[in-house]
């Protein structure tokens, strides 16, 4: 069962890579796309099965706090079942969308004003060594420089400061990161590939 | 009486915003209700989703109605998918390895190709245009700005990457130290990894503050209706 995981994983992702590289590959590597598409879906179902088991294992239980696991399972079959009669994209379900998903959603984003303003001054009590200064320092630069004022931009901090520090200082810093994580990424993916690391169980 | 889906949508967001912004007084149990309330929406809706764009038209779809070429080539998914399902149950959790093997497969070679494509080389093209002087020349940008701007985005790109740099070889006395020319690009690296990640907090900061009173200018003409 190993070697047979770690073949069909290594088989799957030279099929997919030959498809950029080779023309001939190119429908081999849409087909078996697809398939993962598929089970992606497929994936997503299990965990939302897998969250319901445990919520549910929780009332039964009678843990603390099953009350909110209760609110939970009727809101998801709830919706499940509205969802799959209606289908996702009826106006109805649009209530669902528009009158709880997205405005939790903008609140709790909305809540992070106040959690990123405490964790800053916080990072400055516990480490204030130079990274932390730098980080606050910039942040509260392009804060300040971003502010809108009657009759314009801020002058010098929202007009040259301001954008220097985005547009190249922290563009080259950004581009160090990014190219840091595409080849961590891309290490990760042959290590994948060579069969030296199987995160689908196997050792 | 009709009550119409905007105001229901009104009613449902206006409820939603004061829970979830009853946060600010500490954890409570309102703030629960609403977070558990999202969490199953959220989780019915893509469940419905997932079934309706991914598993009915690529799946059942073709099975069912399609060719008999289309229902052959989709018995692989569905064996797929059945192997995943399996994963409900702790005995038979470890035929889902084959399914998972093929997805990380599949998931590893497109996160090359991604890696490689979309990251890597537009972005080193990006640092080595940023000397481009013809491009500069025709944006009317001065020469000797695009040459002093360049060098410092090419000066970020390396230092940030030799902070990335963790060979280091161990010392008679057991401690571990990196060279010392690599330790001094790494500590530069440090700062403008600090400057990148203040203009990240920066952008993160703006869009939440534009999410804060998005949501309290809401709450304000809610209440407005009906005044």
């Amino acid at each position: 069962m190993r070697i047979f995981t770690a073949v069909v994983a290594i088989a799957a992702g030279i099929l997919i890579l030959g498809g950029y590289f080779f023309p001939a590959f190119e429908g081999m590597q849409a087909l078996l796309l697809n398939w993962a598409v598929i089970l992606a879906g497929a994936a997503a179902l299990v965990g939302i099965f897998n969250l319901v088991s445990v919520h549910t294992d929780k009332i039964r239980r009678q843990e603390k706090g099953s009350v909110y696991s209760a609110l939970l399972l009727i809101s998801l079959v709830a919706t499940f079942l509205f969802a799959m009669i209606l289908r996702p994209n009826h106006a109805t379900m649009k209530i669902v969308l528009s009158g709880i998903i997205i405005p939790v959603e903008a609140s709790l984003m909305g809540l992070l004003t106040i959690s990123l303003l405490y964790a800053a001054v916080r990072l400055l009590r516990r480490r204030a060594d130079l990274t932390s200064i730098i980080f606050l320092v910039t942040a509260a630069l392009l804060i300040l420089g971003s502010a809108t004022l009657p009759f314009g931009n801020m002058p010098v901090l929202g007009t040259f400061v301001g954008p220097w520090i985005t547009q190249v200082l922290a563009l080259g810093g950004a581009r160090g990161i990014l190219i840091g994580v595409a080849l961590g990424t891309l290490t990760t993916g042959l290590r994948v590939l060579f069969g030296a690391d199987r995160p689908y169980g196997g050792n | 009486m009709v009550v119409s889906l905007d105001l229901i949508t009104g009613i449902l967001s206006f409820l939603f915003t004061l829970l979830v912004f009853s946060y600010l007084i500490g954890d409570n149990p309102l703030f629960r209700i609403a977070v558990y309330i999202f969490v199953g929406v959220s989780s019915g809706y893509i469940a419905a989703v997932a079934w309706w764009q991914v598993i009915w038209p690529r799946l059942v779809y073709p099975l069912v109605f399609g060719s008999m070429l289309e229902k052959g080539l989709m018995l692989v998914p569905l064996l797929g998918a059945v192997l995943i399902f399996m994963k409900i149950s702790p005995r038979l959790a470890g035929m889902s390895r084959i399914a998972m093997a093929f997805m990380v497969g599949v998931g590893a070679a497109v996160t090359i190709a991604g890696a490689v494509a979309g990251t890597l080389i537009p972005q080193v093209m990006g640092t080595i245009n940023a000397f481009d002087l013809t491009l500069a020349s025709s944006r009317n940008v001065n020469l000797i700005e695009t040459l002093f701007n360049g060098a410092f985005v090419l000066a970020g790109t390396i230092f940030t990457l030799t902070y990335f740099h963790f060979g280091a070889r161990p010392k008679a006395d057991g401690s571990m130290h990196r060279m010392g020319l690599i330790e001094l690009s790494a500590w530069v690296g440090r700062i403008f990894i600090g400057i990148t990640l203040g203009a990240v907090f920066a952008g993160v900061y703006a869009a939440a503050l534009t999410a804060f009173i998005e949501r309290i200018v809401s709450l304000i003409n809610f209440i407005g209706n009906f005044l």
